[in-house]
């Protein structure tokens, strides 16, 4: 089988798998689950197959249809980002699957949602492979209406529904922009396909801001960036393996790696917004997720503040390092999705933090997956995190940004806070409430993936990534992982320790004080406050309540109004009318019959006047 | 390959009065048994689809060489197909089977009658676009109309009276304004009705010295507007959507209405030339409030299937700025896209009205606030129903994608304010339809549904609304993953379209130019 083939079946299969699944198997979950599951290793295989075959780029490209004079078109683009995007999708998703076995294995749905996994899976690999703008934009679609359909799971609770809705719509609003620069590159450059924009591009000059800007959109809505942020907490209302896939490890994560596919469209004043727009939501959300007592919308926050900090190497003019991260992140963050969903299972159905505690003993493994993924989190020496993470904190310095330096390292110390918050809550301490007191572990189909991927992974994918990733995939990131190894005196690894003994540390102790309770809440309910408020997401409500209901309305009365009434009504019916006085006697005989006969009557008169000329 | 074109008019032919002769024999054969009834009346809808989708496939014609095939038939109408009318026709073929199986399904009073009536409708609107001279497509519109009128008059739901006055007038006086509009032209051209055809129409208005005063092409541009929903021009659909019976709807929303647009394309736009003066501003300004204001009208809504039938004109909008960036810009792509839009709009348009409908015989309801949670009762219905809502707010994979997309792509070289207004589209039909579902099928159930299930339970979708969505979205789907399955038709004839009135536009005295 050829480079081609292989592709072919790793985008098709899943495709396959969730029109089987969604059509056949919606009674049969248990073998729903199983089937999905294979399939999404099979296809991690073969990835794995393609990654070790040929370190070479692979490019294909068909053409699906023309309007006027524009092409559309299908292919596949393998390079190096591609390489290790597409190793990590497909790795971590197969584990997923699998904890998902065990996860849903009481759920009603699993027809509907194994279906949904495998739909995603189809879309992220067509985003991975994809050679040009609008096969991108295609997957990109069908990335959110996947995420929308899983998101929707719980659909007969309301906050589900809504939840579902909103990442949607917000999704689309990016959109928006996306298409349209899509469409202003095919204007400007006459191609979508990446190679050709990559060539073609530079010849004319300096990229416009326009082309970055609404490229940007894309990335602002599917990576959660501020201002089109609001999604993604709500989205956690999905079951957990799908915010630890979708909304933690890949989905969110293509913005990026979209992003650093077009780089070249992007001029420095985009790169300079995306630098400190993305810096600012990092320092901000790791502060958030401190007012979160719902174990995923902690950790949600966290994933918006990591997204903040890949958008800021991608700002900086560091793709490779964006790219980097996204893969460490992908594997720690998982694995803490992952756990934080083994919790769940294990508290039975318990989210709050509060009420849990005293679970590294009735949990041991899931609390040293946790707990080694946390401290990757953190960006603890040689721990994967810290290879990517410390790398863009130190291009930071070393491009002499101080303000986006300056806000990495408040996010680097508001992640050290919240990790020893949640570890502190979670873990240690006493059982404070019934569910968390009956805690016990989870089956293999669980703790495996998690094992794997936070101890492997999560510790290991930095100084280990030549045994544990494939070689072909290595290609972009070996420059920043040998040089980091280097660097222990650099301002980064500096600012990354200080944050790690005082702010893991201090947390630590800070929420052990009053067990049972929040002490920020308690000590100052005010920060608490200022932090737990959604501002952006009550101004989105207002002007939705307030504007766009409003004014919907009042055009709906004046159409109704003026069209309908006075023009239609009016003035054509009163003419009318007029006229039916006249022909009333004739005609009018009050029965619809007799209106039809007339209508009749008078076609055909016509018709027999036309024929007759 | 050459032999087989031999069949197609005949073909053509037969899938066009299959369905009129058999509604003729149950009409006025009104008391033929039930079964019999059925079994022909099924006959009179699945055959011309059959027929209408074998001429679209490659096999039935050369690739890439358009379906372009006439009979000199009966009364002097000339049966044939274009690049343009051959999707068209296939589309229609297979939103009047789904709205076939609809009916069959449907208890209701007289019901060969009204089979009969819909059998009518349905052969009209094949005859639209299966004739390729004016008098036909005339004469077929006109009679598919009538029945409309009658069915949404006797069998259509709340409202229906009034509704149907307005659809008629409307429609009349659209169709006059446009009829006008073609006899000057045809005088112009120097062609007498017998002959014209749309080839010759064309030909004979692109001569030297032949001018036509830009109040021909406006009465014509708007005459057909009216009959597609065009703003300011569109009070009658929402309300005659929704009084009509449902497979009335169906056939009407998604198939009948691009009578308006497919005339528009191959008269207004090709023949007659609006080119980029006054005329053409003020079609692009109704076009757009057709996306921009409709759509927010969209946004008010608060009935199902009021909403259903809003959002079939707010989606006209983009196709008639597609229509509009190829007689302002003579870019082909815009044609090429909005013909794209017409066929996945009427299959997707078309589902939506069989589903809503769905959900009405379960409930008793279409108003969002008696409605909640339906999906836990009905899971399979609301699977069917996020899809057709995924069809039609565009999603990839569905063919309204790549017709929304098209006509995006074809907009590129407008300003940038204009482009985002159109594409907002995207955002706002997300917003309203996401939202029915939400209303509809999301959330717990409500208590209306709960007293409903109670007094008469209601099961899952049945086999009929099951195999009348599969059958459109089924197609939607196959043009979204094949789009060249519509564009290798489309494409020739309208770079042919295009090139042609482009010469026209590029005279000095050209008369749209004051």
């Amino acid at each position: 089988m050829d480079s081609i083939q292989l592709l072919h079946w790793i985008l098709f299969l899943p495709l396959g798998a969730a029109a089987f699944s969604a059509l056949c198997l919606r009674r049969l979950g248990g073998f729903a689950a199983w089937f999905s599951t294979a399939t999404a290793f099979t296809i991690a295989t073969l990835a794995l197959v393609l990654l070790i075959k040929t370190d070479d780029t692979i490019s294909w490209h068909i053409e699906l249809a023309k309007f006027g004079n524009v092409s559309l078109g299908f292919g596949y683009l393998i390079d190096a980002n591609a390489r290790l995007m597409l190793f990590v999708v497909s790795f971590v998703a197969a584990w997923i699957h699998l904890f998902s076995v065990g996860y849903m294995h009481e759920d009603s749905a699993r027809g509907r949602f194994f279906a949904g996994l495998s739909i995603f899976m189809f879309s992220i690999l067509g985003i991975v492979i994809a050679d040009n703008l609008l096969m991108t934009f295609i997957f990109w679609e069908l990335v959110g209406f996947s995420s929308y359909m899983l998101i929707a799971h719980y659909f007969d609770k309301d906050f589900a529904a809504a939840a579902s809705k909103k990442a949607f719509i917000t999704n689309r609003i990016g959109d928006l922009g996306f298409i349209l620069g899509i469409a202003l590159c095919l204007n400007l450059y006459g191609t979508l396909n990446f190679a050709e924009l990559a060539s073609v591009a530079p010849l004319k000059g300096a990229v416009p801001i326009a082309v970055g800007l609404l490229l940007m959109c894309g990335f602002l809505g599917k990576s959660a960036q501020f201002p089109l942020h609001v999604w993604l907490t709500d989205a956690m209302a999905g079951p957990t393996p799908v915010s630890a896939l979708i909304h933690a490890a890949t989905m969110v994560a293509a913005g990026v790696y979209f992003m650093a596919r077009v780089s070249f469209l992007l001029a420095p004043e985009v790169l300079q917004w995306i630098a400190i727009s993305g810096a600012g939501m990092a320092a901000l959300a790791g502060l958030c997720a401190l007012a979160q007592t719902d174990i995923k919308k902690s950790l949600a926050y966290s994933t918006l503040a990591h997204l903040g900090i890949m958008g800021c190497a991608l700002g900086l003019g560091h793709p490779e390092l964006a790219v980097l991260h996204m893969a460490m992140h992908a594997f720690f963050k998982a694995t803490l999705f992952l756990g934080a969903g083994s919790v769940i299972h294990g508290c039975h159905h318990e989210q709050d933090m509060l009420k849990m505690g005293g679970l590294l003993k009735k949990m041991p493994l899931t609390a040293a997956t946790f707990i080694a993924a946390t401290l990757s989190n953190c960006a603890l020496p040689f721990f994967a995190g810290w290879y990517s993470k410390d790398a863009i904190i130190e291009a930071a310095w070393h491009d002499e940004k101080f303000v986006v330096f300056s806000f990495l390292a408040l996010a680097a110390f508001a992640t050290c806070l919240y990790s020893g918050r949640m570890i502190r809550l979670v873990f240690l301490g006493t059982a404070n409430s019934e569910d968390a007191s009956h805690a016990h572990e989870s089956p293999w189909t669980m703790t495996l993936p998690i094992a794997i991927l936070g101890l492997g992974y999560s510790i290991a994918a930095g100084f280990g990534a030549h045994y544990l990733l494939p070689a072909s995939a290595l290609q972009i990131i070996n420059e920043p992982l040998h040089e980091m190894a280097f660097h222990l005196t650099a301002p980064a690894t500096i600012v990354g320790l200080v944050a790690l003994s005082f702010g893991l540390l201090g947390s630590l102790k800070f929420y052990g004080l009053l067990p049972g309770r929040d002490s920020l809440q308690v000590f100052s309910p005010r920060t608490y406050h200022l932090l737990e408020n959604r501002w952006m997401d009550n101004v989105y409500q207002w002007f939705i309540d307030n504007v766009v209901r409003r004014v919907s309305e009042f055009i709906a009365f004046l159409d109704l109004l003026l069209i309908n009434g006075v023009a239609v009504r009016w003035i054509v019916g009163g003419f009318t009318a007029a006229l039916g006085h006249l022909t009333g006697a004739l005609f009018h005989r009050g029965q619809a019959r007799g209106y039809a006969l007339w209508i009749t009557i008078g076609s055909l008169l016509l018709i027999w006047f036309l024929l007759a000329r | 390959m050459e032999t087989s074109f031999a069949l197609n008019p005949t073909l053509l032919v037969a899938a066009i009065f299959t369905p009129i002769i058999i509604g003729l024999i149950l009409i006025s054969l009104r008391n033929l048994s039930r079964s019999f009834a059925s079994g022909f009346a099924f006959v009179g809808f699945a055959l011309p689809a059959l027929i209408a989708v074998w001429l679209l496939l490659p096999c039935a014609a050369t690739y890439g060489s358009p379906l372009k095939e006439k009979l000199a038939g009966v009364w002097g109408f000339y049966f044939g197909l274009n690049g343009i009318s051959a999707p068209l026709l296939a589309m229609t073929a297979i939103v009047g089977l789904a709205a076939g199986i609809k009916a069959l399904n449907q208890e209701v009073e007289s019901r060969n009658t009204y089979l009969g009536l819909i059998l009518f409708m349905f052969g009209g609107t094949l005859g639209v676009f299966g004739t390729q001279n004016i008098i036909g497509f005339y004469f077929f519109h006109e009679f598919a109309l009538i029945p409309t009128f009658i069915l949404t008059l006797f069998w259509g739901g709340e409202g229906r009276r009034s509704a149907a006055m307005q659809m008629a007038i409307y429609l009349t006086v659209g169709a006059m304004l446009s009829l006008a509009g073609i006899l000057i032209a045809m005088q112009a051209a120097d062609l007498s009705w017998g002959q014209a055809t749309f080839d010759l129409l064309l030909i004979g208005l692109h001569q030297p010295g032949v001018q036509l005063p830009v109040a021909t092409a406006a009465i014509t541009l708007f005459g057909f507007g009216t009959l597609a929903s065009l703003f300011p021009f569109h009070s009658w659909a929402a309300p005659g959507y929704s009084a009509a019976p449902t497979p009335v709807s169906m056939l009407h929303a998604g198939a009948l209405k691009k009578f308006g647009l497919y005339g528009i394309i191959m008269i207004a736009v090709a023949s007659m030339s609006i080119g980029t003066g006054t005329l053409s501003q003020w079609f692009l300004w109704c076009a757009l409030a057709n996306v921009v204001i409709v759509g927010l009208i969209c946004l008010a809504q608060r009935d199902l299937k009021q909403l259903v039938s809003w959002s079939s004109v707010a989606h006209m909008g983009p196709i008639f700025l597609g229509l509009w960036v190829c007689t302002s810009s003579g870019n082909a792509a815009g044609l090429d896209a909005a013909i794209f839009l017409m066929v996945a709009h009427g299959l997707s348009c078309a589902a939506l009205f069989l589903l809503a409908n769905g959900v009405r015989t379960r409930t008793g309801t279409y108003r969002f606030d008696e409605l909640g949670g339906l999906a836990t009762r009905t899971p399979v219905l609301a699977a069917f129903f996020v899809a057709a809502t995924m069809a039609s707010v565009g999603l990839p994979g569905f063919g309204n994608f790549w017709g929304e997309v098209g006509i995006f792509l074809s907009l590129r070289a407008e300003p940038l304010w204009l482009q985002a207004l159109v594409a907002s589209t995207i955002i706002v039909s997300a917003i309203y339809s996401l939202r029915a579902v939400a209303n509809v099928f999301f959330g717990p159930t409500s208590q209306n549904i709960e007293d409903q299930f109670k007094q008469a339970p209601f099961g899952d979708i049945n086999w009929a609304e099951r195999f009348a969505a599969v059958i459109l979205l089924g197609a939607s789907l196959v043009i979204g993953f094949a789009p060249s399955i519509i564009t290798r038709h489309t494409n020739a004839e309208t770079q042919g379209l295009t090139q042609i009135s482009q010469l026209k536009t590029s005279q000095p005295a050209t008369p749209s130019a004051q």
